[in-house]
């Protein structure tokens, strides 16, 4: 079952990994900090290893985006961020695993304080007849 | 399915070859790496030079070759050197005549090997496409559709893993056996499952991994004619493949089992399957593989989908669901009531479903609900239903159906109702 790991954060400035320029993770204790990035290195490091992380990209700052929208039956480009919210997609992991608990369980590791982490299955084109 | 002799021939040499090295040398991760080094060159000279007389004698020759030349660049490990000389000095002994080994024991003691219970499924399955039916890193990600280097990473981290516990290539014992199996069976059950579900739809797929469940299966049942579970597994595969052919439309869309044209499947896959299940079940009490499979016969022999013989299947999910009880098994039960019996008894089977952990979400249970209440007549229950059930789903063919079925203007346009 594969699924994204969607990185929602409003880094200041925008930067990565994105916990360590978001305020309420800078507002933790050096200590735990240290401890939160040890134990997300090792997680990152076992899904490389066991075959379960099949990409993972960081991305830049939403300024530096390019908006299509369809008008007048041709695509218009507009530099930008796609919306003024504080929070923005900040980057992605596909993972391949077993079952949702284990999605699940993965997802909740990269939780941190100040930003929403967003588990969503991908589709696939197969099925079942029955 | 394109492939020539030479690769069905390397294929079906590859657990013998690993056997053979790994008879002299217990280091499994190094001789299943120079067994498929070996495959890959058969691969490349084969087709080119043609293939060789002898070829199981060829293949252990140049995997050894590989294993040798492995073992001497790791000029670190003195020990591995010693043994790298022993074999580079009595080559004769690493060359039985072919047919020399008995070749059902080497498959039956890979596969058991291959689904060690110290590995995760995902590693069994692997591990089994790559040792014991010889397919590269390369075509069995194809067939997961994941990347060739997660896949790698998968079947290295397996091979650590057989390490770490101690797994030895050795035959079980007779207590051991039984337990093995069964996870031997599950391995190839959720293989061929895997390759059932992705082939469906528009899918171009290099590997049929359905395939590849069958034959090995086929060899495993070859090799254990007696054991009636695996006999009633390779039956439940054959009598589910059987259907391939009816399983997609002219545009790639999923044909839900009712709307196939039954005239597309494989008769002669039906009639396999069919009398190796009635053997099975002639021969001993069912296990939940022949009860499956005895499931998949019926479905088979009905020439229509209204034809179909839903009393008896009740009667066998019941026996299933005392035998090896889940969520799958309760909801095959609702429906095979709701045919049976009336709507209204399949409903209140599978309503109390839904209060259990995690099946609110499952959009299986609610397509079924969804088919019941349309059965029932409540047409805009069942639309609902279908439209919850389709936002559930992460099967595209799935979810384009039910939302067909969930839209009032198009639920009645379901082949279903037109080929009655």
């Amino acid at each position: 079952m594969k699924f994204v790991i969607l990185i929602h954060s409003h880094p200041q400035p925008w930067g990565h990994p994105t916990g360590d320029y978001v305020a309420e993770n800078q507002a933790l204790p050096q200590e735990q900090r240290d401890q939160m990035n040890a134990e997300f290195d090792a997680l990152l490091t076992q899904l490389h290893t066991n075959g379960e992380l099949l990409v993972g990209e960081a991305l830049a700052d939403p300024v530096t985006s390019t908006l299509y929208r369809w008008q007048s039956g041709k695509p218009i480009a507009t530099d930008g961020p796609y919306a003024e919210s504080k929070e923005q997609f900040a980057g992605f992991f596909m993972i391949d695993v077993a079952t949702r608990e284990r999605a699940e369980e993965i997802a909740a590791a990269f939780a941190g304080p100040g930003e929403t982490i967003e588990l969503r299955p991908a589709m696939w084109s197969g099925g079942n007849d029955q | 399915m394109t492939r020539d002799a030479g690769e069905d021939v390397w294929r079906r040499e590859a657990p013998h070859v690993l056997a053979a090295l790994l008879r002299r040398s217990g280091d499994f991760e190094s001789c299943e790496d120079a067994v498929q080094e070996a495959l890959i060159a058969a691969s490349v000279q084969w087709p080119a030079e043609g293939m060789p007389d002898n070829p199981r004698g060829w293949l252990i020759r140049v995997a050894s070759r590989k294993l040798i030349d492995h073992q001497r660049s790791q000029t670190a490990r003195t020990r591995r050197e010693l043994e790298a000389a022993a074999y580079a000095s009595d080559p004769a002994g690493l060359e039985p005549a072919a047919d020399a080994l008995p070749h059902d024991d080497d498959t039956v003691q890979m596969l058991l090997l291959c689904a060690h219970p110290a590995l995760s499924e995902s590693s069994q399955v692997a591990l089994t496409l790559r040792a014991v039916a010889g397919l590269t890193t390369a075509q069995i990600a194809a067939g997961f559709l994941v990347p060739e280097a997660t896949m790698a990473q998968r079947i290295s981290r397996a091979k650590a893993t057989l390490r770490g516990a101690g797994a030895r290539f050795e035959a079980p014992t007779a207590a051991d056996l039984p337990g093995r199996l069964h996870a031997v069976r599950h391995v190839l059950y959720l293989t061929f499952n895997e390759g059932y579900a992705t082939s469906s739809g528009a899918n171009l797929i290099d590997t049929d991994l359905a395939i590849e469940a069958i034959r090995v299966t086929e060899r495993l049942h070859r090799a254990l004619p007696d054991d009636t579970e695996t006999a009633s597994l390779l039956a439940l595969m054959l009598l589910t493949h059987a259907r391939a052919p009816a399983r997609t439309d002219d545009r790639g869309d999923l044909v839900p089992l009712a709307e196939q044209d039954r005239s597309r499947w494989d008769r002669d896959l039906v009639a396999r399957g069919t009398t190796l299940v009635e053997q099975a079940l002639a021969a001993g009490p069912a296990g939940p593989f022949a009860l499956q499979a005895a499931i998949a016969a019926i479905h088979d022999e009905a020439t229509t989908s209204g034809a179909t013989d839903w009393l008896q299947i009740t009667v066998l999910y019941r026996m299933l669901d005392g035998l090896a009880p889940s969520p799958t098994v309760t909801l095959n039960l609702a429906i095979a009531v709701g045919m049976a019996h009336g709507p209204t008894a399949g409903l209140d089977l599978l309503d109390p479903l839904l209060e259990q952990e995690g099946q609110q979400r499952n959009h299986r249970v609610h397509a079924a609900r969804a088919h019941l209440l349309d059965l029932a007549g409540s047409t805009a229950a069942a639309q609902e239903e279908y439209r919850v059930a389709a936002r559930l789903t992460a099967s595209i063919p799935e979810q384009r159906y039910l939302n067909r079925r969930a839209n009032p203007r198009t639920a009645g346009r379901a082949p279903s109702q037109q080929n009655r």
